[in-house]
């Protein structure tokens, strides 16, 4: 236990008394007096010290329960955020599929235009050639003059072949590559 | 009254709680607050180490999970009951009431659990109360809720 001299009793009270600067802290607690108005002034700062004290722990725990809910609401915004970082991933990741697939599909209309108009085409040119021979064969046979329809057939011919090489080229890449679509 | 406290607790707002709650209620005049686990250790060890036994808290609350430090509390207070010649009163003050926990920190010789609220101070008050048991050794591990 502490105790003060009559000397710094009387400062500490008058400085109470004009500029209310009193003891504060667990110190109080420790002075002991057997002066009347020092007791006084003792229990007033325990009193005051204790007010301080009130005020400070309800503000404390104040601050205590939004800094709590804050870092609730921290943690939520930071799950939250997480959610459409993947909800984000995966939407990309859908489009680029759906992107690739429609460009196949691009791919694959245009492939199967080009096959039905080769198709068509060597149709065309079988269908020629064969009416061209037929007529051919059939002027031999009855002993007519085959001369414009020779130079017509071997021309014919010689288109026929030319060209059917080259649609049968263009039919085995457009096969190929509808095999590779296909199979992706 | 209870003569020293040492708080570990990595909580500075909690500090001031601590501190106004014990005074308010005239439980210690002699109140340190540490941060850190590792910090409350090596106070012990130096205790220990210079044979400076009576220089020590008559009791310590100890957090349980002290972010920062190297090892929790029961860790700590296992420490303190085991390696550091034990001499204190200790126990946990946590948010938190797991069974499983708590059963832990008997293995690791604490005394108490005080749950950490809004409204601590009627469990240290009770615990205040209690007090002279523990010095005694009278009364078994209990939880303040």
């Amino acid at each position: 236990m502490l105790s003060f001299d009559k000397k710094t009793i009387e400062q500490l009270l008058k400085l109470y008394e004009t500029r209310k600067i009193g003891l504060e802290g667990n110190i109080t607690k420790l002075i002991q007096t057997d002066n009347e108005d020092f007791k006084k002034y003792l229990d007033t700062c325990i009193e005051n010290d204790n007010e301080n004290r009130r005020k400070r722990l309800t503000i404390t725990k104040q601050v205590q329960s939004q800094n709590t809910e804050l870092t609730k609401a921290k943690e939520e915004n930071e799950r939250i955020n997480e959610e459409l970082k993947i909800a984000l991933s995966q939407t990309l990741e859908a489009k680029e599929i759906a992107e690739k697939d429609l460009d196949l599909l691009q791919k694959k209309t245009q492939f199967e235009l080009i096959g039905l108009i080769i198709k068509i085409s060597l149709s065309i040119i079988i269908g020629v050639g064969l009416i061209t021979t037929g007529i051919y064969l059939y002027i031999i046979t009855i002993g007519g003059d085959t001369k414009i329809i020779e130079s017509s057939w071997s021309n014919m011919f010689g288109i026929l072949l030319t060209n059917s090489f080259s649609i049968i080229g263009t039919i085995m890449g457009v096969k190929y590559a509808s095999d590779k679509i296909d199979k992706k | 009254m209870i003569d020293s406290i040492l708080l570990v607790d990595d909580e500075d707002l909690f500090h001031l709680v601590f501190e106004d709650a014990c005074s308010l209620l005239d439980i210690t005049l002699s109140l340190q607050s540490v941060s850190s686990a590792d910090e409350a250790e090596k106070m012990f060890k130096e205790w220990y180490e210079s044979n400076k036994a009576d220089e020590r808290p008559e009791c310590v609350f100890v957090d349980l999970n002290i972010i920062g430090s190297s090892f929790d509390g029961i860790e700590l207070v296992r420490r303190i009951n085991f390696e550091y010649g034990n001499h204190v009163i200790i126990g946990i003050i946590s948010s938190s009431d797991e069974p499983e926990e708590q059963a832990k920190a008997v293995k690791a010789g604490a005394q108490f659990w005080i749950v950490k609220s809004d409204e601590i101070e009627p469990r240290l008050e009770e615990f205040r109360k209690d007090f002279d048991k523990y010095k005694n050794g009278k009364t078994s591990f209990k939880v303040y809720k």
